[in-house]
């Protein structure tokens, strides 16, 4: 009798280890319900304005790709749809640590990045630690992708492409008209440094003077010993990347002091939506970073914009949602491409990305920088209009005259 | 005397040391690393702010130089506990050139000086170092959350031992009487000048040590970052939730801040900031001792049978 009890247990132990063993085989086969993205980005905080626009922007391109059944996963050879998990970081990059530690346990395949740099070197820095493939948006520092990360990747223009397309803007104004002496008021910040040295650089290389150098810091609210000193030397150019509330007390201020370059390219802050609400027509004439616009004739744009205007219809339409959209482009292009829904596959496959999207095509040098298209743009009569493009032919530069004649 | 208070905190404390045995998972360890941080940081507010009545707004300046002079020394190959210990001590050098002239100012003029010292801070340091720090790549190949998480629950528990032996020995008394009336203190003796300037230290110290479990935490961050204004402010918050002038405040506010902010941002999305606002705003109207004065709060209230008292007033019960 008890030789009968010991062997039923000693058979129910072990077809309940075979079930056991043998379980996880048939689970790993068996294709996820979702593709799981994540993104820890600033909703809140001083950094809302565009982290709402680039979360808008993947949740476009999410609708988009989900309508269509998902993305086509090779490994299981079917579309899966995408789950985005999105957390709040309040625009602190302590949080920002967290918000990706609580998306690496909810097993993420891939992170997508945010609006801020303080929180995408907040972010890149532990996707490399997590070994989880990052794409970031708005990022433009270069120092970023020279610490040999694997698993980083950001397809947007760079310090040197934004200083490149600011000349190329230049180069194309007709000779007799063409401003030569730039003044640069360099923003205390990686950026700003590295923009300084690409200027200086190519201003030789270019035939250009930067007459003016400028420091100032990330907190400074009187420019005027900046202005005074471009003023005085003459300088028909001026060059900044100030964060965007400087974007807008610069303009005034210049104003203020009658100091109307013919040439102002202010990288960012003047590429936000509202931008033109703020200022008015003292907008006008500014240049600025052009990664996207809606009028570009790349591919699913019009689509996208019809789209975010149905679901969005009390919010503007600014440059950061295109990037984030276009950034969920290559994810998904990358995860489509990748042989296994796995983080080391989808790395490698991003290595290799080769993509048309709503910026135009994107690719991947050996850090991760994109080659993407170089553009620029500027405010004419209240529309951002690109003016260097590699693809399309851009409206013309305008030159500004003085601010009484505006 | 052994109490269960003091058993329960044992069992607790020897639970914590055994997290990361128990759990492999980053976030809970990132957490935890975060909720310790926030007890120090605040503990070493409340030391000053708390016990001897001087509002310092400027902690970031102390918790940023601890970061700075850990971060640089560690990543130039100076061994960790170290460039840890220098922290705190770099902090405790800029007190006493900073901080100790600034106790010669009363009132609000000492909490004005504080902040223009971290508005200084910050900016100086984000003009001199505008960059970024990154791990250098052998440091990031290594990087783990669990000595990080062990470093941090070491420096919470120095300072929680330090501030309870200081706050209930005669130092802690003469601390308290300063904050009490300090015109009465001086007549009655008490050099206030004296236990003004030992709160300055033990709270910068523990400050910097705070800032040098940042500067060893994070992989990559702006060097302004540790300079940042809202290190000023979220350890007064903190300790206002939790109950100021206690030794168990800064400790159920930090438990408070950093659980129920992290719920509040995973669920509410973009409505976590105002929820979390009106949470604090009640708080501070309906329960002015904080949360370790709730249950006599409501004590009063239920014996009573009215509404308790709102912030002006009951600053007189403590």
């Amino acid at each position: 009798m008890k030789a009968k009890k010991c062997a039923v247990f000693a058979v129910i132990t072990l077809v309940a280890f075979l079930l056991f063993s043998v379980t996880p085989l048939f689970a790993q086969s068996a294709a996820p319900k979702t593709i799981k993205i994540g993104a820890s980005i600033a909703l809140t905080g001083s950094f809302a304005a565009g982290g709402n626009d680039v979360a808008n922007g993947y949740k476009v391109a999410l609708k988009h790709i989900n309508d269509e059944g998902g993305i086509m996963v090779k490994e299981f050879n079917r579309k899966i749809p995408i789950e985005l998990v999105i957390y709040d970081d309040e625009s602190d990059p302590s949080k920002t640590v967290t918000r990706l530690e609580k998306l690496n346990g909810d097993k993420v395949v891939a992170y997508l990045g945010e609006f801020g740099s303080d929180m995408n070197i907040a972010g890149l820095a532990i996707a490399e630690k997590n070994k989880i493939p990052w794409v970031g948006v708005t990022i433009s520092v270069e120092n970023a992708f020279n610490q040999g990360f694997k698993y980083t990747f950001a397809p947007n223009m760079f310090s040197y492409m934004e200083v490149a397309a600011f000349y190329n803007a230049l180069d194309s104004i007709p000779k007799d008209q063409r401003p030569k002496k730039i003044a640069n008021f360099e923003l205390q910040v990686d950026w700003g440094k590295e923009c300084s040295k690409y200027l200086n650089q190519y201003a030789k290389e270019r035939g250009y003077t930067v007459a003016v150098e400028q420091k100032y810091a990330p907190d400074t609210k009187d420019f005027s010993s900046l202005i005074l000193a471009a003023k005085s030397a003459g300088c028909d150019a001026a060059f900044s990347v100030p964060t965007p509330p400087q974007s807008m007390a610069l303009i005034k201020q210049m104003k203020e002091l009658d100091y109307a370059p013919k040439a102002t390219c202010f990288i960012r802050g003047p590429d936000l939506s509202n931008y033109w609400d703020v200022m008015g027509k003292d907008a006008n004439y500014i240049m600025c970073a052009g990664e996207w616009t809606a009028d570009m004739p790349y591919p699913g744009n019009k689509k996208l914009v019809a789209d975010y205007k149905a679901m969005f219809p009390n919010r503007l339409l600014g440059m950061p949602v295109g990037n984030g959209y276009s950034a969920f482009q290559v994810l998904a292009d990358a995860i489509a491409k990748a042989p296994k829904l796995d983080r080391e596959s989808i790395r490698q496959a991003l290595t290799t990305v080769d993509v048309m999207t709503v910026k135009g095509r994107v690719t991947f040098d050996k850090r991760g920088i994109g080659n993407v298209p170089w553009v620029l743009a500027q405010w004419q009569n209240g529309k951002m209009e690109i003016v260097t493009a590699p693809d399309f032919k851009p409206a013309p530069v305008l030159l500004a005259p003085p601010w009484t004649k505006r | 005397m052994i109490t269960r208070a003091k058993i329960i905190s044992v069992v607790l404390l020897l639970g914590l040391g055994a997290v990361p045995l128990a759990s492999g998972n980053e976030y809970v360890l990132n957490m935890c690393c975060m909720l310790f941080l926030y007890i120090t940081l605040s503990q070493s507010w409340n030391i000053l702010g708390g016990y001897a009545g001087q509002v310092n707004v400027g902690q970031a300046a102390f918790f940023g130089v601890g970061a700075l002079a850990t971060r640089l020394l560690w990543t130039a190959g100076v061994p960790l506990y170290v460039s840890i210990g220098a922290g705190g001590l770099a902090s405790v050098l800029l007190a006493v050139i900073i901080g100790l002239p600034a106790l010669r100012l009363k009132g609000h003029y000492f909490a004005i000086g504080t902040l223009a010292v971290a508005w200084i801070a910050r900016i100086t340091v984000g003009n001199v170092l505008p960059g970024i720090s990154f791990l250098p790549t052998r440091q990031m190949a290594t990087y783990s959350l669990v000595p990080r998480y062990y470093i941090f629950f070491a420096v919470m528990m120095g300072a929680l031992l330090t501030i309870y032996f200081v706050v209930n020995s005669r130092t802690g008394l003469g601390m308290e009487a300063t904050r009490d009336d300090e015109d009465a203190a001086q007549t009655a003796g008490v050099d206030i000048f004296k236990y003004k300037v030992i709160a300055f230290l033990i709270s910068s110290f523990f400050a910097g040590l705070a800032g040098a479990c940042f500067g060893y935490f994070h992989a990559s961050y702006y060097w302004h970052l540790p300079f940042s204004l809202m290190w000023c402010f979220e350890p007064i918050l903190i300790v206002f939730i939790g109950g100021v002038g206690t030794f168990a405040g800064p400790i159920a506010g930090s438990v408070c801040y950093v659980l129920l902010k992290e719920a509040f941002a995973l669920t509410l999305g973009e409505m976590n900031v105002l929820i979390f606002g009106i949470v604090f705003i009640l708080t501070i109207l309906f329960f002015p001792k904080g949360i370790i004065g709730l249950p006599s709060t409501l004590r009063e209230f239920f014996r009573k049978g009215r509404r308790p008292t709102l912030a002006a007033g009951a600053a007189d019960d403590r």
